[in-house]
């Protein structure tokens, strides 16, 4: 049985209301869901919060899963819109706590937003490896946009059309998100390698 | 790093859907251009630094969702497309009469709905409608008396020509004892005759109730579409 018969094995059960089938199936894809959340939160708690959406978000929409695509990308759609999702939530939350009437760009918010994950918290990322805490700390100084046009192209390894697609963009944008991004890290290595 | 190129370059060297020609391209644009060759090193670098990430565990977390938790469970919708929306339509429904203030009313003819206010009720259609009522029911009445009355007629006039005969016949034979049996006929008679005039009450008296209550109910009828 390929990897994909039993996905459909086990989304089949599930729908007909196997707990075990259910866990079964997050069991397959929560390393890589909660991988995914913990470089684009940079710190556990977030990271755990958002898995728990991206499943029970699934779990909701599973019998709207038509076996189209593989269940993995669809799965991974939802994460994408469910990260979208938090990440104007955290927006909402630092509009309301910054200073009244003062006004901000979106890119603003959202470099707010990255720089707002705690990431540089050493006891906010106690459990990741050396080199992980070091990833994270350089996705730290993108944009969110450009944080998931990074994940979703190295980490994810989808086409510019298919980061396009997801995030409502041209491809041309996706590229130039991406190259930038690349630009900021390469920067921020630099600086990094000098300092230490 | 000057070349006007490289900002398209690098990425699409990590652009899996690039053509065989345009990677033709950028190959042939790379050999001769440093500027783009040392931008994609460094791309390269950082992918490769970057795809140095191990994963690490999931912590501990509750992966079945609640509803899923004990028997019975199901991620399928408990409700085809229409059931789900059913009880919204219904609730809209609900709530538009209310707002409207929506009164149906239910007629010989069929039924009519109202917007705004209260539906417009014809009180003279109503009082001819009470009055050809009452009008039906003494007639009903008149009738059943009628009859009544003529059964009671012929068979008091029975029982006079009968009574007759046999007090002739028994009359020759002792006096005494014929007496006594045109006074015990007398009796009998009387009593069949009182029978038959409680049977004929009761029936006027029930049909007396009955058209209260047929009254009534209209009556209730009238009332609750004035409200």
């Amino acid at each position: 049985m390929s990897f994909t018969d039993q996905d459909e094995a086990l989304i089949s059960a599930a729908l007909d209301g196997s707990a075990r089938a259910w866990e079964r199936l997050v069991k397959r894809y929560e390393t890589r869901v909660y991988n995914f959340s913990l470089r684009l939160t940079g710190n556990q708690t977030d990271a755990l919060d958002l898995m728990q959406e991206v499943f029970l978000g699934v779990y909701r929409n599973l019998h709207r899963f038509r076996g189209d695509a593989q269940f993995s990308t669809w799965l991974f759609r939802i994460a994408h819109n469910k990260a979208v999702d938090m990440s104007r939530r955290k927006y909402m939350v630092t509009s309301l706590s910054s200073v009244a009437g003062q006004e901000q760009s979106d890119d603003d918010v959202l470099d707010h937003i990255a720089n707002d994950n705690g990431a540089h918290d050493p006891q906010r990322v106690l459990s990741t490896t050396q080199s992980n805490a070091e990833i994270i700390g350089c996705l730290d100084i993108l944009n969110w946009e450009q944080r998931l046009v990074v994940e979703l192209k190295v980490f994810q390894s989808h086409t510019f059309d298919e980061i396009a697609e997801m995030q409502d963009i041209s491809a041309n944008t996706a590229k130039t998100r991406f190259y930038t991004a690349l630009k900021l890290l390469k920067a921020h290595m630099e600086q990094s390698h000098e300092l230490s | 790093m000057s070349c006007h190129e490289s900002s398209k370059l690098v990425p699409d060297y990590f652009d899996e859907a690039l053509s065989l020609q345009q990677r033709k391209a950028m190959e042939a644009h790379l050999q001769d251009c440093a500027d783009c060759q040392e931008a994609l090193a460094e791309a390269k670098s950082i992918n490769g630094q970057l795809r140095q990430w191990r994963d690490e565990p999931v912590p501990q977390w509750q992966r079945v969702p609640k509803q899923l938790q004990g028997s019975g469970g199901s991620a399928r919708p408990r409700f085809s497309f229409w059931g789900q929306w059913a009880p919204l339509a219904g609730a809209f429904v609900m709530a538009v009469a209310v707002l409207f203030n929506v009164q149906i009313q239910v007629q010989d003819n069929g039924f009519s709905i109202a917007f705004g206010g209260a539906a417009g009720i014809d009180a003279g259609v109503i009082a001819a409608q009470l009055e050809e009522f009452e009008n039906e029911q003494r007639a009903a009445q008149q009738q059943t008396l009628q009859v009544l009355s003529a059964q009671l007629e012929e068979r008091q006039a029975g029982n006079n020509a009968r009574l007759l005969e046999t007090v002739i016949e028994q009359f020759g034979d002792s006096t005494t004892r014929s007496l006594e049996q045109v006074m015990a006929y007398f009796e009998s008679q009387r009593q069949q005759d009182l029978q038959l005039l409680q049977t004929s009450y009761q029936r006027l008296a029930d049909s007396d109730v009955q058209t209260i209550r047929s009254m009534q109910q209209l009556a209730n009828y009238v009332q609750y579409q004035g409200n």
